[in-house]
């Protein structure tokens, strides 16, 4: 009897405590975040350091544009040095997070410029996390002192690329047609080459003739443009960046597409070794691949429509054109040999211009729509899950991606009464951030450079 | 003679289960040790906290039946469904640049945050019975708790908690956290689709909201060594969330269960 209640009391307080063991086992409550936000990270960014006026000069310039870059990239806001409690004086020391949290920054660059006897000016620089209380980066670079803005650039890769985790795209050019108005009043279009962030403009054709539709080569070091020439026919040229030689390509001795063709912006393959481009042959247009070194030309599309603006994917072994062999012009995806055509747009209007991301993933076009108006947008290169319109606007044309896969740029066409205005403008993937590129005067057709080694 | 023979097994039995708790859960022996933190775990065991604080408790299962403060003052005005916290700032929530203004140079190793005092202040009663569950209002809500510090620490103090949520208290609580450190969290929406770039944070809370130590990143050689930078961004960003969250607003009276906590973060395709 008695053994009979204890072991019922044993069973009941087992019970209870088996009750109780969740609460006191103390599991952590379990958080699943799965937004968050996208605002800019606020940045400090002091002057770099420097032991002599020369450098600390140096070091005020090159924290400006690594300011200005990051703030330029939409990611970063610098926080106002007025706002700065501690003062850096030793770049080596750790510096008291908690003032740099106080005003909200939540990274902190600090860096020193020293300029040897030499002339040789060394860069460090460390990157801090405030929340963390960690040493993110810690780098060093020489150089050269007019070589200053570069390392700024590099120096600003760097932390972007620390603090986001994708690659930088600061230490970069573009190459765009810079319009200005000849003594008899005609237009003038020229080549010209600056920075990613403006500076450092330079003009590299002259005013003989008219100079359109410029891409980068891989290397960096050389130029596709089209000129038109005096009897109206638009060609391809090739301008070596060091040398200043420009190049007729497909004409004259060399190759020719037809008596009467004309070619179009051609493009380069990802391995730097041949050319993609459109170009005219019986009367219709057609995308060819052109050897450098053989010097061969080879036809890949045949199709009776138009096939123009052929740009390869990253990987050299697929090229997407645009083509009105549907009645439109749509986008289409094939390989490098001109095989399994796959359309990858289906909507309204017409797609112009398609521009391979470096990331690969997609494909940024421009789309006229039914009422004229123009828009900027990508696509998934399989042309799956719809597109996504950046920009829309009078006119719009020639996107062309940051090294990154991250930024476009393109021509934007405003509209006045004495004529369409155009500039370069730039916007991010999501649509944020749209600016225009500081240039002299009217601008076009604009070429990112890949990242310069 | 068998009352008292009951009795006696009564006894042992219990000090038996006592013992076995101790034995069994030892970190619970040494939280409670060192704070007061025990009593609040009580309030969890129940289904219907208002209820149990009207009759004594029957079971002794728990070794200290103390008087137990929150319940002394029963609440008037149940406030049905609404999480339990009112939170009276005048509304504008601002940037809301410094969490602690703090601008006097400090030594070289600053701590910045000497854990809000719990400073009282006027707690408005939220008059009006809440007509409707407004999204939006309950986000301002938690916004602005966010923004002022020492309310929250200030709300430790009080003893005023919402009727009957013993079984929704665990949601509430994952929604209150969730929400406030989204806010703190830098989206990982601009990193590659087809990455996993899921990390978890392990964080141990003091009862005002904030950090005990210093978070802990789960695999964190996994995470910060990965070859894929993207991922060793995502551990950094959940770190500097859930740090520069604190103090995080929640009920004092769950502290129990929102002591540690386990964070999930993945906010990559929340675009």
């Amino acid at each position: 009897m008695i053994i009979a209640r204890l072991a019922r009391l044993a069973a009941l307080l087992a019970a209870l405590a088996l009750l109780a063991a969740p609460v006191l086992a103390q599991t952590p409550l379990r958080v699943d975040v799965t937004d968050g936000h996208l605002d800019p990270m606020p940045v400090a960014i002091p002057d770099f350091i420097g032991a002599d006026r020369r450098a600390a000069d140096a070091g005020a310039d090159i924290a400006r544009v690594i300011n200005n870059n990051l703030a330029n990239s939409g990611l970063f806001t610098p926080v106002d040095p007025d706002a700065f409690i501690e003062q850096i004086e030793n770049i080596d020391l750790r510096p008291r997070f908690g003032d740099w949290r106080v005003i909200n920054a939540s990274a902190l660059l600090v860096g020193r410029v020293t300029i040897d006897g030499e002339d040789r000016m060394q860069i460090s620089f460390r990157l801090w996390d405030t929340a963390t209380e960690q040493q993110l980066l810690g780098l060093q670079f020489a150089t050269t002192p007019d070589n200053w803005r570069r390392i700024a650039h590099k120096v600003s890769d760097a932390v972007y690329e620390r603090l986001t985790g994708e690659q930088g795209y600061f230490d970069s050019r573009i190459v765009y047609v810079a319009e200005s108005t000849g003594a008899d009043g005609q237009t003038l279009r020229r080549l010209a080459v600056m920075d990613q962030d403006g500076a450092n403009p330079s003009l590299l054709t002259d005013r003989t003739y008219m100079a359109l539709l410029p891409n980068y080569s891989p290397s960096t070091q050389q130029i596709t443009f089209v000129a038109q020439r005096e009897d109206g026919r638009n060609m391809s040229y090739l301008y070596d960046l060091a040398t200043g030689r420009r190049e007729s390509l497909f004409d004259g001795g060399g190759p020719s597409i037809s008596g009467e063709g004309q070619s179009l912006a051609p493009r380069f393959a990802p391995d730097g070794r041949s050319l993609v481009v459109a170009a005219e042959r019986h009367g219709s247009h057609h995308i060819f691949r052109y050897d450098l070194r053989s010097r061969i030309l080879r036809q890949i599309t045949n199709h009776p429509a138009d096939d123009v603006s052929p740009s390869y994917a990253p990987g050299g072994d697929q090229i997407v054109f645009s083509s009105n062999r549907s009645g439109r012009s749509q986008l289409y995806v094939m390989t490098a040999d001109g095989a399994d055509v796959t359309r990858i747009t289906f909507g309204e209007g017409q797609y112009y211009a398609p521009a391979w991301s470096p990331r690969g993933d997609l494909v940024a076009f421009v789309r006229q729509q039914a009422g004229g108006r123009f828009a900027l947008g990508v696509v998934r290169a399989d042309g799956s899950g719809g597109e996504r319109i950046l920009y829309e606007g009078y006119f719009v044309d020639s996107p062309t991606w940051a090294p990154n896969g991250r930024i476009l740029a393109f021509t934007r066409g405003d509209f006045d009464r004495n004529g369409t205005q155009y500039s370069i403008w730039s916007v991010d993937l999501a649509g944020f951030n749209l600016r225009r590129l500081p240039t002299q005067g009217a601008a076009s057709d604009p070429a990112w450079s890949p990242l310069i080694e | 003679m068998r009352q008292v023979f009951g009795f006696i097994a009564s006894a042992l039995i219990h000090l038996a289960l006592v013992a076995t708790g101790f034995i069994y859960f030892p970190q619970a022996a040494r939280y409670a040790s060192d704070s007061v933190i025990l009593p609040v775990e009580l309030v969890t065991l129940a289904d219907v906290t208002n209820v149990r604080a009207a009759r004594p408790d029957p079971e002794p299962v728990l070794p200290e039946p103390e008087p137990e403060p929150v319940m002394a003052e029963p609440e008037t005005q149940p406030e049905p469904e609404t999480q339990p916290e009112p939170i009276p700032l005048p509304d504008e929530p601002a940037p809301e640049p410094e969490p602690e203004p703090e601008p006097e140079p400090a030594p070289a190793e600053p701590e910045p945050e000497p854990a809000p005092a719990p400073e009282p202040q006027p707690r408005r009663q939220p008059a009006e019975p809440e007509p409707a569950l407004d999204l939006d209002d309950l986000s301002r809500l938690i916004d602005r708790s966010r923004q002022d510090t020492r309310s929250g620490a200030a709300e430790a103090g009080d003893t005023r908690r919402g009727a009957g949520e013993g079984t929704a208290m665990t949601a509430t609580l994952q929604d209150m956290l969730r929400s406030q450190i989204a806010r703190c969290t830098r989206s990982n929406a601009d990193a590659p689709a087809d990455m996993d770039l899921r990390v978890v944070v392990e964080l141990r809370l003091e009862r005002d909201g904030s950090l005990t130590s210093p978070p802990r990143l789960r695999d964190e050689a996994r995470v910060m060594n990965s070859p894929n930078p993207f991922l060793r961004v995502a551990g950094e960003r959940a770190m500097r969330a859930v740090i520069d969250c604190q103090p995080y607003r929640l009920p004092p009276e769950a502290y129990a269960q929102w002591r540690l906590l386990e964070v999930n973060v993945d906010t990559q395709n929340n675009r």
